[in-house]
């Protein structure tokens, strides 16, 4: 059973008719435009916004990558004054870090997590919605420093006390400290959504070791979060106390250790790089099996693996604190666990191969982002494996060979598997594939940009060549490399311009209808998803499917016949949903956005004027209020995603059950609900 | 930005120099004997040089000199040939499965491949021999961590990092006052292991000559305690690390190992007190510095109000200036204080004490950094004032070859 927020209270007016109480302003109804968005409370739109919110900030946290690149092209660069490099690397890592690679992966959660489990919406919709606006928020407040006085120029760690307003006068490290408070809480949000939808709205059958591996790694991934946002959280309210009322945590003159900061950070710091992969991890698990044509090579393994990462994650944190002065005991206890993080991370590699082993692929362009994931990935785990050894991290750290490392990582894993979910759900969510001869362009082009970035910054590294520096001279001899760097950056610009292209003509195509619509099922996919159409009908599931197998779907395509040996005996498409139900969804609602306006205007009155904190307060107040007495659907519209439909009809006693704000509860007809 | 223009220029003849060719040289001599122990390693120490030898700067971790530096490399290049060998292995694989298993054009679509849903002893395999391996590498690591903390036999010097430069403190007589200071360049004893209690004065620094020994932290508030030697005499080229605000990138430092004659003759002319200096336009730049300077900087013996943390800096320490001349390099090391030939390199100190924030990125409104004496001083006073610190000290005792 789903938990679901509080069914209206039933009026019984005088005349014997019952009509639901109704909050202080009626839900919006906005079918169409802008304002079907802004108040949605669905998860396909949410997700989607998400989606477009982040690749907004991927192409400014690209600038800002270009620009450093600019000024580290030649030795004793000009482009940027020390200030502004210092400004522009924090943001960059902040940027990439917080408002793009975390929010692509809470898109890709809040899309795909219901349909793969059979829901038609998350647990508490009108919080997803706020989750995504105090992010939206959230982003915009962090880069508000840009135009009011400069960016944080702490770097994206922020290590004490270089952040204090001794060393940092300027409000840039407010910014950085509020909005990353800000974001914290949308992911927190998010996150609590997510595993009381994944728990509690499975459809029926579906076990825990029935759900599908992107869906499991995106529950890891939330537990993470609720555990590590608090961490970053208490640090970030230290140091706004240090910075907005002279509070003494990080100042040494009054007896503070600065190390204090390094561990609240790094043990949030450290899960975070696991809240950055896995969901990736996630995708090429399912992509990999669907391209292959063969199931995923050790499903409870690579499951279990996925958890054990989740929880050795929590006890490898000082590994970023190697030279920081903790004693040898430490250091040598943090090394050795290290190391052996790496075991489950290896297995998945190599399970991920065993898949394709002896497999039938084809090389899509979602499958090839996803080999590109498994080979990238490797190469930064194992330049990861290096740095575990303390010893000779104390030469490796802060200089390029980390860089280096952590973008194989992130760029070659998290970023490549991303991709490879974008061009393999992109069908899905908007009803057309993107074009696939323009998408191996862009592979290719990103793929090569990629090694020439971020290969060559292991040799500088291996020079010597510091990380945050805004110069180096030329008698360091970085020259060359520096170079290559550079201009492999800017073929990644390339790649990504041509992905930008891919996007606009298959949509600009799509409309004119020279690009077919793609069938419910366009890659044989395993996972129930692909058991609707394309795009997503509004309420996902016209029934609640009953769940008897992993990989469920293709089960239902493929089974054996009488000599055991397996047979196509359905095609996907042909026995694919139809969409054409129309069941009560939640309406809309004005709140959560109204509710997430009023963060930044806190946290901008913190650090300028009071006066604004306490409007904000107000605002943040009201909508609470607004929030609770708002009726939980509004009885006068009757389906509030506005699908103006006259033809469903609806028996008037039935009302107060449709008013629920759940989706579950509105399939309770056609499926049992487990 | 005049003034980075001509650090270009200045830098671009620092590189015809070839800084450091001799210590290199001898350098190779170790090298070979340290591989030829090692063999096992040959091929990726092959390969690591020939990634290393395409530009030779003068940092140059894979060439290490000091004995812990070739401690680390030695464990590193293990490390590295085993992530070598699983890479190339997976990427084998992933290679094969890509040219083996691809769809054929004569396909039938229907037909299936083998469903293999997992292979227990496959997975036990591939989990176990990471682990074997992983652990091999933890047996290795673990000792060197101890090692690499343990306390050296030689002299204990006492380093703090500030925006944007280092000092170094010698206590000789261990009565807990520090009887030398000096700034940009340590000075150590060949063959000695140096024990270094390194900490900060304002934010984190993080120390790191590679070719003596890898980086540690300083920290203010927090004495951290490291090592380093030099088997021979040399200069050795280091940076900060740890990001430390506007000019972490111009905070450089320089070890300079000397003879254990060599290293007594520098300590005894270092405790030499300064006194007020004879000639003329000397002396008009020593009356200036008493006006101008001191409320940060220290000249032992005639200005010493600034001692102590007390100079007017948020860091609260200016670099003391009693043997300026004794040093090969000025502010953080960022620029040469001799020419090739070995004169003084006045025009780049001259620009400096004119115009410190215009030679490197700082924020002297902020007390962090030197500030602009451009609208204070005219030409001949501050042609006076570098004469003036041309009287400081003797010359430095290892020139940059």
């Amino acid at each position: 059973m789903a938990i679901t927020e509080e069914p209206p209270l039933i009026l019984e007016l005088e005349s014997g008719e019952t009509k639901p109480s109704t909050g202080a302003f009626a839900r919006p109804t906005y079918a169409k435009g802008w304002r079907a968005w802004v108040f949605t409370v669905d998860h396909k739109k949410i997700g989607i916004m998400y989606g477009a919110v982040a690749m907004f900030w991927f192409l400014w946290g690209g600038i800002e990558a270009l620009l450093i690149r600019t000024q580290l092209l030649t030795p004793n660069g000009t482009v940027l004054t020390a200030e502004q490099y210092n400004q522009i690397f924090t943001m960059h890592g902040t940027t990439m870090v917080f408002l793009v690679i975390m929010p692509l992966a809470a898109a890709f959660a809040n899309y795909i997590v219901p349909l793969q489990i059979g829901a038609r919406d998350v647990a508490f919709p009108r919080m997803n919605a706020l989750g995504l606006w105090i992010f939206v928020f959230g982003g915009i407040f962090l880069n508000l420093s840009w135009f009011l006085g400069g960016g944080p120029d702490g770097g994206w760690f922020a290590y004490a006390p270089n952040t204090s307003v001794t060393f940092s006068p300027g409000a840039g490290m407010d910014f950085y400290a509020m909005g990353l408070q800000i974001a914290g809480i949308a992911s927190l949000v998010g996150a609590i959504n997510l595993i009381v939808t994944i728990i509690n709205m499975r459809a029926p059958g579906m076990t825990l070791l029935r759900m599908p591996v992107f869906t499991w790694m995106i529950l890891v991934v939330q537990f993470l979060l609720l555990f590590a946002l608090p961490v970053i959280t208490v640090a970030l309210v230290l140091l706004s106390l240090d910075r907005t009322f002279d509070a003494n945590f990080f100042n040494v003159g009054m007896g503070a250790d600065p190390l204090l900061w390094q561990h609240l950070f790094w043990i949030f710091g450290h899960p975070e790089v696991y809240i950055l992969i896995l969901p990736s991890f996630g995708i090429v698990s399912e992509t990999l099996p669907v391209f292959s044509r063969k199931p995923l090579f050790g499903y409870s393994v690579i499951v279990i693996s996925g958890a054990a990462i989740g929880f050795m994650g929590w006890g490898v944190w000082a590994h970023h604190m190697f030279v920081s002065g903790l004693g040898p005991v430490s250091v040598a206890a943090f090394s050795a666990t290290t190391m052996f993080i790496a075991v489950p991370t290896g297995v998945k590699i190599l399970n991920w191969i065993a898949t394709m082993w002896g497999g039938k692929i084809t090389f899509t362009v979602p499958m090839m982002f996803s080999i590109s994931l498994v080979s990238m990935f490797t190469i930064g785990g194992l330049s990861g494996v290096m740095h575990s050894v303390a010893p000779a991290d104390t030469q490796q750290t802060d200089t390029y060979f980390i860089v280096a490392h952590f973008h194989y990582v992130l760029f070659g894993g998290a970023l490549m598997g991303l991709f490879a979910g974008m061009y393999y759900w992109w069908p899905k969510a908007f009803g057309y594939k993107l074009n696939e001869t323009l998408g191996k362009w862009h592979f290719w082009i990103v793929l090569v940009g990629f090694n020439l970035t971020f290969g060559p910054m292991h040799i500088l590294g291996l020079q010597g060549m510091a990380r945050r520096h805004s110069r180096y001279g030329p008698e360091d001899g970085f020259d060359f490399w520096n170079l290559m760097v550079s201009i492999g950056a800017f073929v990644i610009l390339i790649g990504m311009i041509i992905f930008a292209i891919n996007i606009v003509k298959t949509w600009l195509g799509y409309k004119a209808g020279t690009i077919e619509q793609s069938p419910a099922d366009p890659w044989d996919g395993r996972t129930l998803e692909w058991s609707i159409p394309s795009p997503t009908p509004e309420h996902n599931f016209d029934y609640v499917p009953v769940v008897t197998d992993l990989d469920d779907f293709w089960h239902k395509k493929y089974q054996k016949d009488e000599n055991g040996k397996l047979r196509k005996v359905a095609d996907g498409n042909a026995i694919a949903q139809l969409g054409d139900q129309h069941p009560h969804l939640p309406s809309p609602s004005y709140w959560p956005i109204v509710l997430a306006s009023g963060l930044p205007l806190i946290a901008l009155g913190l650090i300028y004027t009071l006066w604004l904190t306490g409007i904000g307060l107000l605002v943040l107040v009201a909508a609470i209020y607004g929030w609770s007495l708002e009726p939980h659907t509004d009885p006068d519209v009757g389906h509030g995603h506005g699908d103006d439909h006259d033809d469903h009809d609806e028996p008037d006693g039935d009302h107060s059950e449709n008013l629920i704000d759940s989706p579950k509860d509105e399939s309770t007809e056609e499926a049992p609900v487990g | 930005m005049s003034g980075w223009h001509k650090r270009v220029e200045s830098a671009k003849l620092l590189k015809k120099r070839k800084f450091a060719n001799e210590v290199h040289d001898t350098d190779m001599v170790q090298n070979r004997f340290f591989y030829n122990r090692n063999l096992r390693f040959t091929f990726l120490g092959t390969l690591l040089l020939f990634i290393s030898s395409c530009a030779s700067g003068r940092l140059d971790p894979l060439k290490p000199v000091g004995q812990n530096a070739k401690d680390i490399d030695g464990i590193m290049r293990l490390s590295a040939w085993m992530a070598i060998a699983v890479g190339l292995f997976v990427g084998a694989a992933v290679i094969a499965v890509i040219i083996k298993f691809r769809v054929r054009p004569g396909d039938d679509p229907d037909e299936l491949p083998e469903q293999i849903h997992g292979n227990k002893k496959a997975e036990l395999t591939w989990t176990l021999i990471p682990v074997v391996m992983l652990l091999f590498l933890a047996v290795a690591t673990i000792p060197s961590v101890f090692d690499l903390h343990d306390k050296g036999d030689g002299p204990t010097i006492q380093v703090t990092g500030q925006q944007w430069w280092w000092q170094f403190s010698y206590d000789l007589d261990e009565d807990g006052q520090s009887d030398i200071i000096t700034s940009n360049e340590i000075v150590i004893p060949v063959g000695q292991e140096v024990n270094l209690e390194i900490t900060s004065n304002d934010v984190i620094h993080s120390f790191w000559i590679p070719q003596l020994n890898g980086k540690k932290d300083a920290v203010p508030g927090r004495v951290h305690h490291w090592r380093i030697s030099s088997p021979v005499p040399g200069i050795f080229y280091g940076e900060c690390t740890e990001f430390c605000g506007l000019s972490h990138a111009n905070m450089q430092v320089r070890a300079v190992a000397l003879e254990a004659a060599d290293y007594k003759i520098w300590q005894e002319s270092q405790l030499a007190k300064s006194s007020i200096p004879t000639g003329e336009a000397a002396k008009r730049g020593y009356d200036l510095f008493g006006v101008h300077c001191i409320s940060c900087h220290v000249i032992n013996g005639v200005y010493e109000g600034a001692a102590d943390g007390n100079a007017n800096l948020a860091s609260g320490v200016a670099p003391n200036l009693t043997h300026l001349m004794s040093r090969t390099s000025f502010a953080g090391s960022l620029f040469e204080l001799y020419n090739e030939d070995q004169s003084v390199n006045i025009a780049d100190l001259r620009e400096w004490v004119r115009n410190a924030p215009g030679q490197k990125p700082s924020r002297p409104e902020n007390r962090q950094g030197m500030m602009s004496f451009a609208e204070i001083l005219n030409g001949p006073e501050l042609d006076d004032i570098v004469s003036y610190l041309q009287t400081l000290g003797g010359k430095p005792p290892l020139m940059p070859s």
